[in-house]
């Protein structure tokens, strides 16, 4: 809103004496000049009144301006490209700072829309293992994102996903919170993130998008050793230096063992899918997710990657904690406090059509001995330490137009429990055995390592579209190889 | 000049009502001063006309979002181009300074609005432009290397200079100033 000026209340005030001199003179000539003297004072006062009245209102609107400029001004303003420049040249000295827009315009109506923002992605896999019964098509899962801008230093993401079609009591699929947190900047240098994040491990677990990878479903690596996706209740500092090493430092909720099933009765997966599915890895089954998590012991973690050298990414990240244990039995000597470190180390370098990458990824928990040995002959003991590494090679053999044909080769191998305490390590049943309640569905008890060939393309449809294909070999739990087919989005 | 966000105006004017989330690394005076510092800077916009819009993106194979060129040129020859594209949801505005020639002397991000893919503000990233002048090949994972973790913002900065190359070439070059 314009404000009235101190030359425009002049020429108000002038027009107005101008127009009470006029209408003076307009009068019939006075006979008395006592009654006319009386007039003018009338008028007079009128004016003062009327003066008064205008700088009363002037001082509000002042008020109010200023009232208005402070919120504008509130939160550091950015950068100023504007698209409403003069057309005609303008002479400007490079070293003065340009004037400012004269006037911005007033603001229209605020809409509740106009700082979110809503994104997705998702993927669709057929998996045709060598046990050709066991061949499934999913709709693995698919995730909504919404975001919202509070300021120019605040933002709020948030993702949910639903996992395998149909989440309900009587269904596989889950529906679950996958992100939800805060990030505000502190500097343009450093911000903080805080509610539920995803940890900064590896080279997928903040770019799990099925744009991002390689083959039709994640690497076993980033999915058994790193869970994927890794999300934790908590806060981080996270910043990024010029010369290219980023950094990542936080406080985060932990794992409960006490999720852990000792004694499956039927093996917890029978294909690769159900092995990348049923949270049979160590942290994948004690993950808490927020959902009541137990909180009375908070971990930390560090993460730090490179990326000064530009195609090339290389970055390590340690995460540790003191774990929610597992009940001892009534007099039962209580074990010693269980600790998680995982850690792990990532490279990745794209030459030219090339995209090549590798990482290895360790976890170990302590003091296990004890809650081992209170589960004599299980299949299934918490593992003291387990491992995974993988070397991937991708080749751009064809591009156009946002149309991409890239096959790739991977090798890679986990073992979910390289190492026990308190046990010598699983007791799995010898033979075929029931692997489900359903009659007739034998086979051999899986084991918990392997070594995985991937041969495939990703054959992209644009930056938000991919269609996939892979072989996968296992070389130990042999009837997991498969064909797989996968359809990937995200925009 | 206060407000980045006025750069926004044609394709978001709602995006002036409230402060959006940014990394702000330079102002546009703050991006003018450091690379053309000691010159004086002339406005030279330029809308362009549908004819020009089309040869542009045939030549460049990037789409127009703004059919006004935000340009300054100096006493040497040298352009101060003003442009945005998208990371993966939200604009980058940044700026590329040509010398008489028109080839690329500097890129500068002026500021960053997502959560990830910022990296495109690392120096040694930019640094791959210097030289780069219409008709070399712009590609990312060509002449342009990637940043894991930021590719549809790199590939998004790649292809605006590119097509801010081809408005050189197709219209700025070739006027008289």
């Amino acid at each position: 809103m314009k404000i009235p000026t101190q030359p425009s209340l002049r020429a108000l005030l002038a027009l107005t004496v101008l127009a009470c001199i006029s209408t003076a003179q307009a009068d019939p000539v006075p006979t008395d000049a006592d009654a006319r003297e009386q007039r003018l004072e009338r008028h007079v006062e009128e004016l003062a009144q009327q003066l008064q009245a205008v700088q009363a209102e002037l001082q509000a609107l002042k008020a109010q301006n200023q009232a208005a400029a402070s919120a504008r001004n509130a939160p550091p303003a950015p950068p100023a490209p504007s698209l409403q420049m003069p057309q005609q040249a303008v002479q400007t000295a490079a070293a003065a700072p340009a004037p400012a827009p004269s006037a911005v315009p007033a603001a229209p109506a605020s809409s509740p829309f106009q700082n979110l923002s809503l994104w997705g992605y998702g993927e669709v896999y057929y998996m045709h293992p060598r046990d050709s019964k066991r061949t499934e098509f999913d709709l693995a899962r698919a995730v909504f994102g919404i975001g919202y801008q509070f300021d120019e230093r605040t933002l709020f993401n948030s993702e949910y996903e639903v996992e395998h079609a149909v989440s309900s009591a009587d269904d596989v699929g889950e529906f679950e919170v996958e992100q939800f947190y805060i990030d505000r900047l502190l500097s343009d240098q450093v911000g903080v993130k805080a509610g539920l994040i995803l940890l900064p491990f590896g080279l997928l677990n903040e770019y799990h998008e099925p744009t991002n990878f390689y083959g039709v479903q994640r690497n076993f690596v980033e999915t058994l050793i790193i869970p994927s996706t890794w999300r934790e209740g908590g806060a981080a500092l996270h910043g990024q230096t010029e010369f290219g090493l980023a950094w990542n430092v936080g406080i985060t909720s932990d794992q409960d063992l006490s999720k852990w099933d000792f004694a499956p009765e039927f093996p917890q997966y029978t294909t690769a899918l159900d092995l990348e599915d049923n949270e049979v890895a160590p942290l994948q089954a004690t993950h808490q997710e927020l959902a009541l998590a137990k909180g009375q012991h908070l971990a930390q973690y560090l993460a730090l990657n490179y990326n000064g050298v530009p195609g090339l990414k290389v970055g390590a990240s340690i995460f540790n904690g003191k774990l929610a244990t597992v009940p001892a039995p009534p007099n039962a000597p209580v074990p010693d406090d269980q600790h998680l470190t995982l850690w792990e180390a990532h490279a990745r370098w794209m030459p030219g059509n090339f995209d090549i990458s590798a990482l290895y990824a360790h976890g170990a928990i302590t003091n296990l001995a004890a809650i081992n040995a209170q589960n004599p002959g299980s299949p299934n003991p918490i593992p003291s330490s387990f491992l995974g590494y993988y070397g991937q090679v991708a080749y751009t053999a064809w591009s156009s137009g946002g149309y991409r044909f890239a096959p790739f080769v991977r090798w890679e191998h986990y073992d979910m429990g390289a190492s026990y305490e308190g046990v010598s390590g699983p007791v799995v049943p010898t033979g075929l055995v029931p692997l489900s309640a359903a009659p007739g569905d034998y086979g051999y008890w899986p084991q918990r390592y392997d070594r995985v060939w991937t041969f495939g393309a990703n054959y992209y449809l644009g930056p938000h579209l991919v269609l996939k294909a892979d072989y996968q070999s296992f070389r130990v739990n042999t009837d997991f190889s498969r064909y797989d087919l996968g359809l990937g989005l995200n925009f | 000049m206060k407000n980045a966000r006025l750069l926004l105006i044609p394709l978001s004017p709602l995006a002036l009502v409230t402060p959006a989330y940014a990394v702000t690394y330079l102002t546009v005076e703050q991006a003018q001063t450091l690379m053309f510092e000691g010159s004086v800077l002339t406005r030279d916009t330029r809308e362009l006309t549908a004819a020009q819009i089309q040869a542009i993106e045939s030549d460049s194979g990037v789409k127009v979002i703004n059919p006004q060129v935000n340009a300054w040129h100096d006493s040497a020859g040298g352009w101060f181009l003003l442009d945005q594209v998208i990371g993966k949801h939200e604009f980058i505005n940044y700026a590329v300074a040509l010398d008489a020639s028109g080839a690329v002397r500097q890129l500068e991000i002026l500021d960053y609005h997502e959560s990830y893919g910022g990296e495109v503000h690392l120096p040694a990233w930019r640094r791959q432009f210097i030289g780069k002048h219409h008709g070399s090949a712009l590609q990312l994972n060509g002449d342009i290397k990637n940043i894991s973790g930021a590719t549809l913002s790199c590939g998004h900065v790649t292809d605006g200079v590119r097509r801010l190359l081809a408005t050189y070439a197709l219209v700025l070059a070739s006027a008289e100033h």
